[in-house]
C-alpha cells in the first residue's frame, strides 16, 4: 500500500507511506501540518496537488470527537449505515450490531445511552466504534489520548495494537513523545508543512524527536525564584456546576507567589472550577480571597475588581473578540478602569512583553496565529497587577516557542508574588511549572503533592479514580 | 343542549378551525428547524400559499389545482430560503425576515396584476365545507406522519443529525447541505397548506394581511412544542383555542382588539415561561460551511 | 489619517459590495416586476426617479421618507450591534407615534416644551415596547426574534384599541387622535413641504449614535456583547443588562421616529401612519452595514424608493408594492453576513 500527498500551504510536497500492521506516529508542533495531512489522507480535505492511495476504507478518529451529543450511541455509530426493515430503521438489529462490535474489540458500551451523558473516555470508545464499523484498513487517530488518563492510555493502545495485529495500518497524530516511544513502530516528524525526519522508533529517543520538531533546542523556561507563599485564596467545601462536569466539595489553597497545578483528565470538574472562580458559575461552600469571602453569586466584574483574572480554555470564543484589533482586545475586561488614552500604551506593552507578531496594535486578533492570540490573552490577564491568575490550559494548541514564553511569564508572575492556579490536562506542563500539584477526579480533589514529592504513576492512578 | 354546552362545543370546533393553519405552519417549522434551519419566513410561506391558491383557483376554476399550486408556491419560496441558508450560508433570521416582506409585497402586487384591484381578490371557487374538514384531518395526519418520519426512518435520523451537528453528519457521509435543503423545502410545502386552508377552505378569497402573523405564532408553537411534531401540534391547538376564545368573549362585550391580541400574548407568555428549559437542536439557525 | 484609511478600506470592501448587490437586486427584480405589469422598466424607473427628485417639493418628500426610515434603521442597528434581532421596530414606531399624538393633542403644552415633551413621549413608549422583549430575553432567555415579531401585531391592536376606546379623542370610532396644536408641531425646514426639523434631528441622532457606539465604554461593551458574548461575559460585561438597555434604546429610537412623523408630517396620530417603515428600515440598516453614517446614506436611497414609488404608481401604473418587494429581496441578498455571533448563553 502506498500513499502520497501533495502540496497545500499547510503541507508541502510530503510523501508518507503506511504499512499494514504497523503503528506509525506522526509528530510535529501545532501548526506543523500534521492534522492537515491526516485530513487529506482521510479525504476530508482535497490536496492542491498530489494523490492518496489506500487499499480499502480509511477511518479517522478526531481529536475533537465528531459525535452528535444528543443522539444515542447506536445512532452515532451507525449513522448513514442504519440497518433497515422496509422504510424504517431496524432498531433491535442496530443495537445488536453495536453491542457485538463492542464485544469484538473490547470496547463495551450501552448502545442506547445518549452520548452527552457519557464520560469522555467512553465517548472515545463510541468514536472508535463508529470507525471500526466501517472495517477500515487504514485508521487515522488524531491526538487520540488528549482526553485520557495515563492508565486509560495504555489500555487504548492495547486496543490499537490489537487492530494493527489484524492487519490495519494505524497512523497516530500526536505531540506526546512519550507515547510515541512507548507504543509506535515508526515515527515521522513534521515541521512547517514538511517532513524533516523518519525513524524506526527503536532507533531514536524523545529528546532527539523534540529537537527535530522544534528545529533546534527546546527553549528554556525562566528560572523559579525563591518565594514565601502567603495565604491568598482558600476554598472550603467548594461545589459548582451540575452533571458529570460538576465540582464537588473541593478544599484547597493558593498562596501569593506560588503556582498550584490542578492535574486531571478533561471533563472532571476543571471547567466548573475555572468558571466558579471567574464568577461565571455560582458556587456553594466557602471561598475566601485576600482575607475576605467571595460572594457565591458575584458577577465576573466583581472578581475582576478584586484582582482575580481567569485565562479561559477556549480563547477564540471565551476570551477574544476576533474581529477587533489587538488594542481593543487587550483592554477587554479593563474597559471601565482604563481611560481611552491608555488603550494604546496598554496594547504596546503587551505586544512588547509577549513578543506578539505582527507588533501592530491595529491588527485584527482573528488574523493572528493561535500562539499570538494566546499571548494577547495571557498578556492581558497579567497586566494591571493581578493578585490571582487562574490559567486554564494556557498553552493549548500553540507552538512550543509561544508555549515556553507563556509559561515563563507565568513563572515570572509567580516570582513577583502573584498566585497562580494552573489547570491543565498536560501533566508535563504541570510538573514543569507547579510548586504544588492537586489531583482532580470526578469533580473531587483526591490528592496533593509537593513539587519535590511528585509521583507520576501515583498521580495518574488518582486521575482515573483509583485510590 | 344547554347554552353552556353549546358554547363550549362551539369554542372547541372553532379551536380546530383556528389551529389548523397554525399546525401546518408549525409542522413546516419543526421539520426545518430539526434540520438546523430557522424558518422565520413561515409567514411569507403562508401568504404565498394563500395567494397562489386563490389566483390559480380563480384562473382554472379548480380549487384542487389551486391548492396544489399553493403548495408548490410555498415549496418554491422555501427553496429560495433554503438556497440562501445552505449554499450561501446567510443569516437565516435576516433572510427569513426579507422573505416575509417580499412575499407580502409580491402578493399585493399580484392582486393588482391578476385581479386588477388592490386589497383583496374577488371570490373564487373554494374547497368548501368538506374540503375544510379534510384539511383539518390532514393536519393531524401530517403531524403523525412527520413524527414517524423523524423518529423511525433513516432520513429522519439524518435530518436530526444535521440539526444537531452538520459537521459530524458530514463525517458520516451525509450531505448536510442537501439534507437541510430538502427538509426546508418539504417544510415549506407543508406550511403552505396552512395558507391554502386560510384562503380556500376557511374563506374563498385572498386579502392583504389575512395571515395576520400566524406564521410567527407558529414559530412560538415550534418552541413551545419543543421542536417535536406532536408537541408543536399541541401548542398550535393551545394558541388556536385562544384565537377561538376571542369570538366568544367578543360577544360578551370585551373589545375586539384586545381579544385579537390573545393568541399573541399567550404565545409570548409561553415563550418566556419555557425559555431556558426547552433546548433547540444544537445547530438550529447556525449556517453550516464546509471546511 | 488612520481613520481615513480605514474608511477607504471599508468602502472598497464589504460596504461597496453590499451596495452593489442592493442596486443589482433593486433594478433587476424591479425591472422584471414592471415587465409583468406591462410597463417598460425605463418608463417605470424614470417615473420613480422623476417622482423622487423632479421638483423641489419632491426632493423634500424624499427627505421626509429618508427621515422616517432613518430613526427605526438606527434603532435596528443598535440592537443588531448588540447581537439582538429587533424585528419589532414597526410596533415600537407605531406606539411611539400614538403616545406622541395622544399627549400632544390631549394637553395644551407650553410652547417651548411642547415639542420636546411630545418627542420624549414617543421615545419612551417605543422604548418600553422595545424593553419588553429585552426584559424577556435578559430575565428568561426568551427568543427576541419571535417576541418582537408578535409584539408588532400586538402594538397595532393596542394602538387601535386605545385610540378608538379609552383614550379616544376624535369621535365616531376614528382610528386617529385629534390634531396637534401648533406649538406641538415641528417647524418646517422647507416652506410649503412636509419636510421639518425632524430631518436635522435624525442626522444629529445618527452622529450621536456613532459617537456612542465607538467612543464610549457603553458602546464598547455593547459591541463586545454582540460580537463575542462569551468573551464579553468573562470580561465583566453584564449580558442581560446590555440586552435590556440595547433593546430599550433600539425601541426608543423607533418610537422617536414615530413621534416625528406625528408632530412633523401628519400632525396627528393615525393607526396607518407607517407603510411598514419598521420593516423597510431593516434593509436600510443592513445596506448601511449597521454603521450610523452609512445608514444615513442608505436611508436616502430607500427614501427615494418610497417617495418615487408613489409617483411611479400614479404616472406609470406600476403598483408601488414593487418597492417593498425589492426591499424584501435586498434583505435576503444582504443576509450573507454574520450579523449576530453565536447564540448567547443568557
Amino acid at each position: 500500500m502506498r500513499r502520497r500527498f501533495g502540496a497545500v500551504q499547510a503541507v508541502a510536497g510530503v510523501d508518507l507511506e503506511l504499512l499494514p500492521g504497523e503503528i506509525h506516529a506522526l509528530v510535529g508542533e501545532n501548526g506543523a501540518g500534521k492534522s492537515t495531512l491526516a485530513a487529506i489522507a482521510y479525504g476530508a480535505v482535497r490536496p492542491d496537488e498530489g494523490t492518496v492511495q489506500a487499499e480499502g476504507p480509511v477511518g479517522l478518529v478526531h481529536q475533537h470527537f465528531k459525535l452528535i451529543e444528543r443522539l444515542r450511541v447506536w445512532e452515532n455509530v451507525l449513522l448513514n449505515r442504519e440497518p433497515r426493515r422496509g422504510l424504517t430503521i431496524d432498531v433491535p438489529a442496530a443495537r445488536e450490531r453495536v453491542r457485538k462490535l463492542g464485544e469484538a474489540y473490547g470496547l463495551a458500551v450501552d448502545p442506547d445511552a445518549v452520548v452527552e451523558t457519557l464520560p469522555v473516555g467512553i465517548k472515545q470508545r463510541v468514536e472508535l466504534l463508529r470507525e471500526l464499523d466501517r472495517e477500515p484498513t487504514v485508521l487515522l487517530l488524531d491526538e487520540p489520548t488528549a482526553a485520557l488518563a495515563p492508565g486509560e492510555i495504555a489500555a487504548f493502545f492495547g486496543t490499537v495494537r490489537g487492530l494493527a495485529a489484524r492487519g490495519t495500518a494505524v497512523l497516530v497524530v500526536t505531540h506526546k513523545l512519550a507515547e510515541v516511544i512507548a507504543y509506535a513502530d515508526r515515527v515521522t516528524v513534521m515541521r512547517a508543512g514538511q517532513i524533516v525526519a523518519r525513524h524506526a522508533v527503536a532507533q531514536t529517543d524523545a529528546g532527539a524527536i523534540a529537537r527535530e520538531m522544534v528545529g533546534g533546542d527546546v527553549p528554556a523556561l525562566t528560572a523559579r525564584g525563591t518565594t514565601a507563599p502567603a495565604p491568598l485564596l482558600a476554598a472550603r467545601n467548594l461545589s459548582a456546576g451540575s452533571g458529570t462536569g460538576a465540582l464537588v466539595d473541593a478544599g484547597f489553597t493558593v498562596g501569593a507567589g506560588e503556582i498550584v497545578g490542578v492535574a486531571g483528565v478533561e471533563g472532571n470538574g476543571q471547567s466548573a472550577l475555572a468558571d466558579a472562580l471567574a464568577g461565571v458559575l455560582p458556587f456553594a461552600g466557602e471561598l475566601s480571597f485576600a482575607g475576605e469571602p467571595l460572594r457565591p453569586d458575584d458577577a465576573p466584574a466583581a472578581r475582576l475588581r478584586r484582582g482575580i483574572r481567569v485565562i479561559p480554555q477556549d480563547r477564540r470564543n471565551e476570551a477574544l473578540v476576533l474581529d477587533w484589533s489587538v488594542r481593543d482586545n487587550v483592554v477587554l475586561g479593563r474597559q471601565r478602569t482604563l481611560a481611552p488614552s491608555e488603550y494604546g500604551p496598554a496594547a504596546r506593552s503587551v505586544i512588547e512583553r509577549f513578543d506578539v507578531r505582527p507588533p501592530d496594535p491595529d491588527a485584527a486578533v482573528g488574523a493572528l496565529s493561535g500562539g499570538n492570540q494566546q499571548k494577547v490573552v495571557v498578556g492581558r490577564a497579567l497586566a494591571g497587577e493581578p493578585k490571582l491568575v487562574v490559567a486554564y490550559q494556557p498553552t493549548r494548541g500553540i507552538d512550543i516557542g509561544a508555549a515556553a514564553l507563556v509559561q515563563s511569564r507565568l513563572i515570572e508572575a509567580r516570582n513577583a508574588g502573584v498566585g497562580v492556579l494552573l489547570i491543565s490536562f498536560e501533566l508535563d506542563e504541570i510538573f514543569a511549572l507547579a510548586d504544588r500539584v492537586l489531583v482532580i477526579a470526578q469533580g473531587r480533589f483526591v490528592g496533593e503533592f509537593a513539587r519535590d514529592a511528585i509521583d507520576r504513576g501515583r498521580i495518574g492512578a488518582l486521575m482515573v479514580g483509583q485510590a | 343542549m344547554s347554552p353552556l354546552a353549546a358554547g363550549v362545543l362551539a369554542v372547541l370546533g372553532l379551536t380546530l378551525v383556528k389551529a389548523t393553519p397554525l399546525i401546518y405552519a408549525a409542522l413546516g417549522g419543526v421539520l426545518s428547524e430539526r434540520a438546523g434551519v430557522v424558518n422565520i419566513g413561515l409567514e411569507g410561506i403562508l401568504i404565498a400559499g394563500a395567494f397562489t391558491a386563490v389566483a390559480v383557483s380563480g384562473a382554472t376554476g379548480s380549487p384542487f389545482l389551486g391548492a396544489l399550486a399553493g403548495v408548490v408556491a410555498g415549496a418554491l419560496l422555501a427553496a429560495l430560503l433554503a438556497y440562501a441558508a445552505t449554499k450561501l450560508a446567510v443569516d437565516q433570521i435576516v433572510a427569513g425576515t426579507g422573505l416575509n416582506i417580499a412575499a407580502l409585497a409580491a402578493a399585493a402586487y399580484g392582486l393588482v396584476l391578476v385581479f386588477h384591484q388592490p386589497g383583496a381578490s374577488h371570490e373564487v371557487p373554494a374547497l368548501g365545507k368538506s374540503g375544510e374538514t379534510w384539511l383539518i384531518v390532514l393536519a393531524f395526519v401530517a403531524a403523525a406522519v412527520l413524527h414517524f418520519v423523524l423518529t423511525r426512518t433513516p432520513w429522519g435520523l439524518r435530518v436530526r443529525a444535521c440539526g444537531e451537528d452538520p459537521s459530524a453528519a458530514e463525517s458520516a457521509g451525509i450531505d448536510a447541505l442537501r439534507t437541510r435543503f430538502t427538509a426546508v423545502v418539504i417544510g415549506g410545502a407543508i406550511a403552505a397548506l396552512g395558507g391554502v386552508y386560510l384562503s380556500l377552505a376557511e374563506l374563498d378569497l385572498y386579502s392583504d394581511g389575512m395571515t395576520a402573523g400566524r406564521g410567527f405564532i407558529a414559530l412560538a408553537a415550534v418552541i413551545f412544542g419543543r421542536w417535536t411534531p406532536l408537541g408543536a401540534t399541541g401548542a398550535a391547538l393551545f394558541f388556536g383555542f385562544f384565537a377561538a376564545l376571542q369570538y366568544s368573549l367578543q360577544r360578551a362585550g370585551v373589545p375586539s382588539e384586545l381579544m385579537q391580541a390573545l393568541p399573541y400574548l399567550a404565545a409570548l407568555v409561553a415563550l418566556a415561561g419555557l425559555a431556558g428549559r426547552a433546548r433547540a437542536p444544537a445547530a438550529d439557525g447556525v449556517p453550516y460551511v464546509r471546511q | 489619517m488612520n481613520g481615513v484609511n480605514r474608511l477607504n478600506g471599508f468602502a472598497r470592501t464589504r460596504a461597496a459590495r453590499d451596495i452593489l448587490i442592493a442596486v443589482v437586486v433593486v433594478f433587476g427584480v424591479g425591472s422584471i416586476a414592471m415587465l409583468l405589469a406591462h410597463v417598460s422598466p425605463a418608463v417605470g424607473f424614470g417615473a420613480l426617479f422623476d417622482g423622487a427628485f423632479g421638483t423641489r417639493a419632491e426632493v423634500a418628500e424624499t427627505l421626509v421618507q429618508t427621515t422616517n426610515l432613518l430613526f427605526p434603521a438606527l434603532g435596528i442597528a443598535v440592537a443588531f450591534r448588540a447581537g439582538l434581532f429587533n424585528i419589532g421596530a414597526e410596533g415600537q414606531l407605531i406606539l411611539g407615534g400614538f403616545a406622541a399624538g395622544w399627549l400632544g393633542a390631549q394637553f395644551p403644552l407650553p410652547g417651548y416644551l411642547a415639542i420636546p415633551l411630545v418627542l420624549l413621549a414617543g421615545a419612551l413608549a417605543g422604548g418600553v415596547w422595545g424593553a419588553i422583549p429585552g426584559f424577556l430575553r435578559a430575565r428568561f432567555g426568551a427568543n427576541e426574534v419571535i417576541a418582537t415579531l408578535m409584539l408588532n401585531v400586538v402594538a397595532v391592536l393596542l394602538a387601535t384599541y386605545l385610540v378608538t376606546g379609552p383614550l379616544a379623542q376624535a369621535g365616531g370610532g376614528a382610528q386617529e387622535t385629534a390634531s396637534l396644536p401648533k406649538p406641538a408641531q415641528l417647524p418646517d425646514l422647507i416652506a410649503d413641504s412636509r419636510l421639518t426639523w425632524a430631518f436635522v434631528i435624525a442626522l444629529a441622532v445618527a452622529g450621536a449614535l456613532r459617537w456612542l457606539l465607538h467612543k464610549t465604554v457603553f458602546g464598547y461593551e455593547l459591541r463586545a456583547a454582540g460580537e463575542a458574548p462569551e468573551a464579553a461575559k468573562r470580561a465583566g460585561i453584564d449580558l442581560g443588562r446590555t440586552a435590556f438597555v440595547a433593546m430599550a434604546l433600539s425601541g426608543a429610537l423607533a418610537g422617536l421616529g414615530g413621534a416625528t412623523i406625528v408632530t412633523g408630517v401628519l400632525h396627528r396620530f393615525n393607526t396607518g401612519l407607517s407603510p411598514g417603515y419598521g420593516f423597510i428600515a431593516i434593509a436600510v440598516a443592513l445596506v448601511g452595514n449597521l454603521d450610523p453614517l452609512w445608514i444615513v446614506v442608505a436611508s436616502l436611497a430607500f427614501g427615494m424608493l418610497q417617495s418615487g414609488g408613489i409617483a411611479m404608481q400614479a404616472e406609470a401604473g406600476v403598483p408601488r408594492e414593487v418597492v417593498s418587494l425589492v426591499t424584501g429581496l435586498v434583505i435576503i441578498a444582504l443576509a450573507g453576513r454574520r450579523y449576530v455571533a453565536a447564540r448567547r448563553s443568557t
